[in-house]
């Protein structure tokens, strides 16, 4: 696995930024601070626990705490509490999406495979394998405590909906317990703040538009623009892996109960939330709805932006 | 002979030492030891003016780092 | 379908779950520390780290040093480091000349054959020629070279008024086992050149005693010399092994192979010759050591963290083939203050524990009449010794994060009887003097 472990400091007109990258993705913190000293030391903290929740809850990485998991399944294995929490919380996921969100359907990614083809692509399963590898996943075959957990022989668990907005709350942890100039932390989309900027001012984030890398760009689809003063902001959505068959656009969120993507979704949820982990969650769930995604957030009295 | 027995003594504790399957961490429970003051030569500065004070002063020098030569002092 | 109510508990259930997912505090938070480049994950580019320090060294009534260090490291961006390192120190005061005391005053020559000083009655002869100033600049250059390889190469240059002391060093470190474990090889050669003041004097000769102003002196000091200069090398290897135990300790375990050859002597020392019965000192011939010696180590240390605090200890030991056996016990144990003493502050109390046997060729004096041996010093520094190092550092942060420390040592040499028999007049005079010392050091770091 050749991972890029270098920290960068960019040095602002009122700031520093800090790149970086984790989880596959291009990482930043900002902070409006001039305290070279106090910036990098909160960069140093900042990656140690971004890098070490990717370290333990990979599963891309062969020594992670998840892949012990996945490896072992049929088997007891023993975990700590940041893991038990973790579980809980994608159970009180799986309880509130009515099984919708399950982090067991990972799996399903081997019969299905999501590339950004504009082609239309024969790369749909068939009814039977989708149902064969569909007895492989299911929350309720997962039996766990605050000391263990058995997955039944064959399954996986994924944290890769949930981990990245996880790491993100707790590099904001790090950053208030550290300082109080205002930070922003963006793991690849997902990102929160401190609090707002200095004197008073809100963030401005800019959401890519799902069609910024493909052909059809036009000078006419723009990123939008959002205020963020406080809080968290999740995207969730098919920028860039879906397929397409028959002219009918396939987002790569699939149902977990039927093993098929979910229909008519929108192309990407952007939700505002208190934390990260909410807003992604909020924006997963959304999405899970498919049609009806636009009706359950207004619903859920939250903002959000849609994209079809 | 005494000398040999020395360096054999050590080699055994190194092998039994890699032989055992449960040492060592995972990267993510590397919050200790990455801190400066676990770090095996936490003082750098203070162990170059320590070493030159005992190289001056006494027989022996080296074994954490190289010991050779350098200075007219011995 | 779901009815509202239940929609909106959504919501409302995703607070309360976030919150208990991330109520737990964070391990990461409660052992920040001050962050260096040496363990820090940002490399920057254009971005020098120093660490500057003074240290005094006086020991009582004999030499005084001081020794100024400058370190500046810069790290480039694929995790390559530049140390360079420059170092200025300054001796002055008296160190022993090797001769025995004597119940009479006693004269000797400088070594430049340039005056004459005298020494009381019942006083160890010390020479007090001694103010030398010595520069020396270091380069070393670290970079990984594959997935888990690091390589590093260096360079060394030492200069004083009579010795010359060029270096080259290269290293090389494989890490295995999710970097718990490293193995690394190294090593290091060394081409000193030696031009004393007065020349190289010939081994076992005697120190002419007499009027350095008269005509004939420069003539007759001269035959006592055989050279200008001479030269040493040396050729260290050290092989090392470093193991994570658990999340709370590391070791390291060292084996090194020094070889040193050439001029070996140390041209300023002389070993009495005395009277078998009444120990009078009939001559003092300049001593003599084998042309080369084969030194080998091995050293192991352990670091442990306790909640707060942390335990260094290491213990060496030395074996070569001029018989000189050593162990050494070093310790430190780290205590953090908080910052109720100043800004992160700690105090770090230090032991040092060293003995030694002596040299085969080491006598205190050689007895007048008996064979001359092949080699002889009366060096106490490589005769029989024990000594002891207790101090006390104590740093803090000041300004932006800058480390300020400041440490203070007392080292205590005290030199044994090796066994030898001490005729005559000897046994009523101190033959083994203990040798105290106060070492201050302040370093800066910024």
């Amino acid at each position: 696995m050749n991972k890029n472990r270098t920290v960068q400091l960019i040095k602002n007109k009122d700031g520093y930024g800090i790149t970086f990258n984790a989880m596959a993705s291009p990482c930043e913190v900002i902070i409006q601070s001039m305290d070279k000293p106090l910036v990098t030391q909160l960069a140093d903290l900042i990656t140690n626990e971004v890098w070490r929740i990717e370290d333990k809850y990979s599963r891309y990485n062969k020594l992670s705490v998840c892949s012990a998991i996945n490896n072992n399944a049929g088997r007891s294995v023993s975990i700590d509490q940041e893991t038990y929490l973790l579980l809980n919380f994608a159970e009180q996921c799986y309880q509130l999406s009515d099984g919708l969100f399950d982090i067991s359907s990972g799996v399903l990614r081997k019969v299905w495979s999501f590339k950004g083809d504009k082609n239309e692509t024969d790369n749909f399963p068939t009814v039977k394998k989708i149902n064969a590898m569909l007895c492989r996943v299911g929350w309720r075959k997962i039996h766990f405590d605050q000391t263990q957990i058995i997955l039944a022989k064959g399954m996986e668990i994924d944290f890769g909906g949930i981990g990245k907005e996880y790491a993100v709350d707790r590099a904001i942890q790090v950053a208030k317990q550290l300082t109080q100039s205002p930070v922003l932390v963006n793991l690849g989309g997902d990102l929160a703040v401190t609090s707002c900027r200095l004197n008073n001012e809100p963030w401005q984030v800019a959401i890519e538009h799902p069609d910024s890398n493909s052909d059809s760009y036009d000078n006419t689809s723009t990123d939008m623009i959002v205020s963020l003063k406080t809080g968290a902001l999740a995207t969730s959505g098919d920028a860039r892996r879906y397929l397409i068959k028959d002219g009918k656009r396939y987002s790569h969120i699939l149902n977990a109960k039927t093993g098929w993507p979910i229909n008519d979704a929108p192309r990407s949820i952007t939700v505002v939330a208190p934390q990260c982990i909410q807003a992604g969650i909020l924006a997963t769930l959304g999405l899970l709805q498919g049609n009806h995604a636009e009706e359950f957030l207004t619903e859920q009295e939250i903002q959000y932006w849609a994209r079809r | 002979m005494k000398k040999h027995f020395k360096v054999g003594f050590f080699i055994p504790l190194i092998l039994s030492v890699t032989g055992c399957a449960n040492l060592g961490v995972e990267p993510w429970e590397r919050d200790l030891l990455a801190q400066d003051e676990m770090s095996l030569n936490a003082s750098p500065v203070d162990t170059a003016l320590d070493d030159h004070i005992y190289f001056s002063k006494e027989a022996s020098s080296g074994g954490k780092g190289f010991g050779g030569g350098g200075c007219g002092c011995n | 379908m779901k009815n509202k109510l239940e929609k909106i508990n959504v919501k409302a259930v995703l607070t309360i779950a976030t919150a208990a997912l991330l109520s737990t505090s964070n391990p990461v938070l409660a052992n920040s520390t001050k962050v260096d480049t040496d363990s820090s994950n940002v490399s920057e580019e254009g971005s020098w780290d120093f660490d500057s320090a003074f240290l005094f060294y006086s020991e009582v009534d004999r030499v005084s040093a001081g020794e100024v260090i400058i370190n500046a490291q810069k790290t480039f961006a694929n995790d390559e480091i530049l140390n360079l390192k420059l170092t200025v120190d300054a001796l002055t005061g008296a160190s022993a000349n090797g001769a025995v005391a004597q119940p009479n005053v006693q004269t000797f020559t400088r070594p430049s054959g340039n005056g004459q000083y005298t020494i009381e009655a019942g006083e160890t002869p010390l020479d007090d020629t001694f103010h030398d100033t010595r520069v020396q600049l270091n380069g070393q250059w670290t970079q990984p070279i594959a997935p888990n390889y690091t390589a590093s190469g260096g360079v060394h240059l030492s200069k004083e008024y009579d010795y010359l002391s060029l270096g080259i060093n290269g290293n090389i470190a494989f890490d295995f086992d999710r970097k718990n474990s490293t193995f690394s090889a190294g090593f290091s050669y060394f081409q000193d050149t030696f031009t004393p003041e007065g020349g190289i004097p010939n081994a076992f000769s005697s120190m002419l005693i007499g009027d350095s102003s008269s005509a004939s002196w420069d003539d007759n000091f001269s035959q006592t010399r055989i050279d200008a200069d001479d030269t040493k090398t040396t050729t260290d290897i050290l092989l090392g092994f470093t193991q994570v135990i658990n999340r709370r300790m590391i070791t390291q375990f060292n084996y090194s192979y020094s070889t040193v050859d050439g001029y070996l002597n140390d041209p300023f020392k002389v070993i009495s010759v005395v009277n078998s019965e009444t120990g009078l000192t009939q001559d003092n011939i300049y001593e003599s050591r084998p042309d080369s010696r084969v030194k080998q180590s091995v050293y192991a240390q352990s670091l442990y963290h306790f909640d707060s605090s942390v335990l260094d200890v290491s213990y060496r030991y030395m074996w070569d083939d001029w018989e000189i056996t050593s162990h050494t016990i070093d310790s430190r144990f780290r205590i953090p203050l908080g910052d109720s003493f100043g800004k992160e502050s700690y105090l770090q109390p230090h032991f040092r524990f060293y003995q030694q046997s002596a040299a085969e060729f080491y006598q205190p004096f050689l007895i007048d009449g008996s064979a001359l041996p092949n080699y002889a010093s009366a060096d106490y520094r490589i005769g029989e010794m024990t000594a002891f190092t207790v101090g006390l550092k104590y740093g803090l942060l000041v300004d932006n994060g800058h480390e300020l420390s400041f440490r203070l040592e007392y080292y205590h040499q005290a030199p044994e009887d090796a066994g030898f028999d001490t005729p005559g007049e000897l046994k009523d005079i101190e033959l083994y003097p203990t040798i105290d010392a106060i070492i201050a050091q302040v370093t800066y770091s910024f």
